[in-house]
């Protein structure tokens, strides 16, 4: 046996580290990271199982402790809210909402984004000067403006103002996919594929889009945070679901906020539970951050 | 420098182009149509008749666009529906509020997150770092009007110790030259009047500078870190500079490329957010009046408010850029 042969069975002996195998193993040693996922995954459990969780029907109104008159107590834990609904409840099934909320608007975003940023990346020239000049408009008005925009002419309520976020997550996700594409466009690889005559649709979706999408998967994390905060901040402004009895938690903060001097805890509740979903999504976005980044691979 | 300006002065006119055309359309798909979205919802059809013909709307599309641009160019905005007074005498009244809450809360945020994240990167892995980076994440991550109402409540409800709403107290007088209160008070040498303005300032900047507080602090530890390493470092603190020297001009002042990178993308991020501290303090702002506008479908002052905002955002962009070509000559030239 040469001695080339030796070291071949040697490097093959070793397992092949991929990019997701390392980013796991340094996100498990990431504490934020573990905090956002234990967070994370507390909510998704919460949203999934409300109605088992839920000791009273959210929407059920009573005049016992209406008015915030009555505080938390071992049959309320939360206490009663200003039409006697049990808070508890209302916070669980709250987070299904925000779940909700979160995923359908970083959809819009992330799927409009992408397939604008991945034509304006893959086909450049003029179609690229039109798409991007699109985007840098629609970054140049204030996020929640645009939104506040878009909600006027849709009208309020829930869909419209996840419509609304989405919307303005659109120019984020379509810049940083053209951005990672056009750097992936002149690998070797991609050469390589296109030289043995792959169809250009097919080197996008299977050779360039796996490679450039990391980013993407970062800041779709770190969207959510943000989206769950600008849905928050709409509710806020009276533009929320139409229905008073929705138990979304930006809504609930907003109605119960007059009471903050009799029943504090009804506003601080619900303000607590945004702080901590939006908390989980930041920690796992920038353990991810860390974890994806390949300047820092092979470290750990 | 001056072509760096000019070729940034050019590539403003599509965005600007692009973001008429993009209020353009917004206008024309508001329910009910233009008209009526001038005149409001109880408008009769002879009024919507007469301005359709008044405005041109009864034209071909592109005649009418060209139409709008050109009162638009003359930040011509039309009248609001609810106080009858031209939107441009409304946002002078206005907007100076706004800019002043933008400014506190932006020099709070850079006063208090340069020294903490400076600390934070000089205490690495210390008990400093560890507040400073839980307080970050917390900054980010806490909706900023709930915040705001938490502020108000302890500060001014509670502890009584700052005002509740408002920009100066209804007692005290004081001609408004320039409405940027603090200014006017200095002008008119009251210090009353000034001691008041800051007082109602406090609570609202704080709030509204939090995150840039919590971005700032972040971004200055990672920069100071990063220089940290550099060899011009060592090499300063091996010919023997006292540390405080080295600190300000050579690790100091190479982090502050990125970190004045960072308070200029928090300009669309105040204008933003000003819109909810606004609402909470009844600050009478840019702010206020759009969420006021959306609730009486005011359409003329939200689309004047929400192309002017986006305007001066543009600008704000513009000047960042500018001044980042000042401080690193390596830009200019890319």
């Amino acid at each position: 046996m040469s001695v080339a042969e030796l070291e071949a069975r040697e490097i093959a002996l070793e397992r092949p580290s991929g990019l997701w195998h390392d980013a796991w193993h340094r996100l498990k040693r990431n504490p934020g990271a573990i905090v956002g996922f234990v967070l994370v995954l507390s909510f998704v459990l919460v949203a999934v199982f409300a109605p088992v969780l839920a000791p009273y029907d959210p929407r059920r109104q009573g005049l016992e402790g209406a008015l915030g008159s009555s505080g938390p107590s071992l049959d309320h834990p939360f206490g009663l809210d200003q039409l006697g609904r049990d808070q508890l409840s209302r916070i669980i099934f709250g987070a299904r909402f925000s779940l909700l909320i979160g995923i359908v608007s970083v959809a819009v975003g992330l799927s409009v984004g992408l397939v604008l940023g991945s034509i304006a990346g893959y086909i450049g020239g003029f179609v690229d000067t039109v798409i991007m000049r699109l985007m840098d408009v629609m970054l140049s008005i204030p996020g929640l403006l645009l939104a506040i925009g878009i909600v006027a002419m849709l009208g309020p309520g829930l869909t419209q103002i996840m419509v609304a976020v989405g919307a303005t997550q659109i120019p984020i996700f379509a810049r940083l996919l053209r951005g990672s594409i056009l750097a992936q466009r002149e690998n070797d690889f991609v050469l390589a594929a296109r030289a043995v005559g792959v169809p250009r649709r097919t080197i996008l979706a299977s050779h360039i889009l796996p490679n450039a999408i990391s980013p993407v998967i970062v800041q779709g994390t770190l969207a959510l945070a943000t989206a769950i905060i600008d849905v928050a901040g709409l509710g806020f402004l009276g533009l929320g679901p139409q229905d008073p009895s929705t138990p979304e938690w930006g809504t609930m903060l907003t109605d119960t906020t007059r009471y903050l001097q009799t029943a504090p805890y009804l506003a601080l509740i619900p303000g607590a539970a945004i702080v901590m979903s939006v908390l989980g999504f930041n920690l796992i976005g920038d353990g991810l951050r860390e974890a994806l980044d390949p300047k820092l691979r092979g470290r750990g | 420098m001056l072509r760096f300006v000019v070729r940034r002065l050019l590539l403003l006119v599509p965005i600007l182009l692009g973001l008429s055309l993009l209020v353009f359309f917004w206008i024309r798909a508001l329910p009910g149509g233009p008209a009526q979205a001038l005149l409001g919802e109880r408008a009769t059809a002879e009024s919507i008749a007469e301005i359709e013909e008044l405005y041109g709307l009864d034209k071909p599309v592109h005649e009418q666009y060209f139409t709008y641009l050109g009162t638009v160019v003359k930040l011509d905005f039309g009248t609001s529906i609810t106080s009858r007074r031209p939107v441009t005498d409304e946002i002078r009244e206005r907007f100076p509020a706004t800019i002043e809450l933008a400014l506190a809360a932006m020099l709070f945020s850079v006063l208090v997150g340069i020294p903490l994240g400076f600390v934070a990167a000089k205490r690495y892995g210390g008990v400093v770092d560890h507040l400073s980076l839980v307080g970050s994440l917390i900054g980010i991550s806490i909706p900023i009007f709930f915040l705001a109402i938490l502020l108000k409540y302890l500060f001014a409800v509670k502890l009584g110790w700052l005002p509740t709403v408002g920009r100066i107290s209804v007692l005290i007088d004081v001609p408004h030259p320039t409405r940027f209160y603090v200014l006017d008070a200095i002008i008119a040498g009251n210090v009353e009047a000034l001691v008041d303005t800051l007082k109602h300032l406090v609570l609202p900047a704080v709030a509204l500078g939090s995150i840039p507080l919590a971005v700032i602090a972040r971004i200055t530890r990672a920069a100071v870190l990063d220089v940290q390493n550099e060899d011009y470092v060592r090499t300063a603190r091996a010919k023997g500079l006292a540390p405080r020297v080295v600190d300000v001009r050579h690790v100091l002042r190479n982090a502050l490329l990125p970190i004045t990178t960072i308070i200029g993308l928090q300009a669309g991020l105040l204008l933003s957010g000003a819109v909810l501290t606004e609402t909470v303090f009844a600050w009478p702002g840019m702010g206020t009046w759009l969420v006021d506008a959306i609730e009486t479908r005011n359409f003329p002052v939200l689309q004047g408010g929400i192309l002017f905002v986006a305007l001066v955002f543009v600008l704000v962009n513009l000047l960042v850029d500018i001044s980042y070509a000042i401080i690193n000559p390596r830009i200019r030239y890319s």
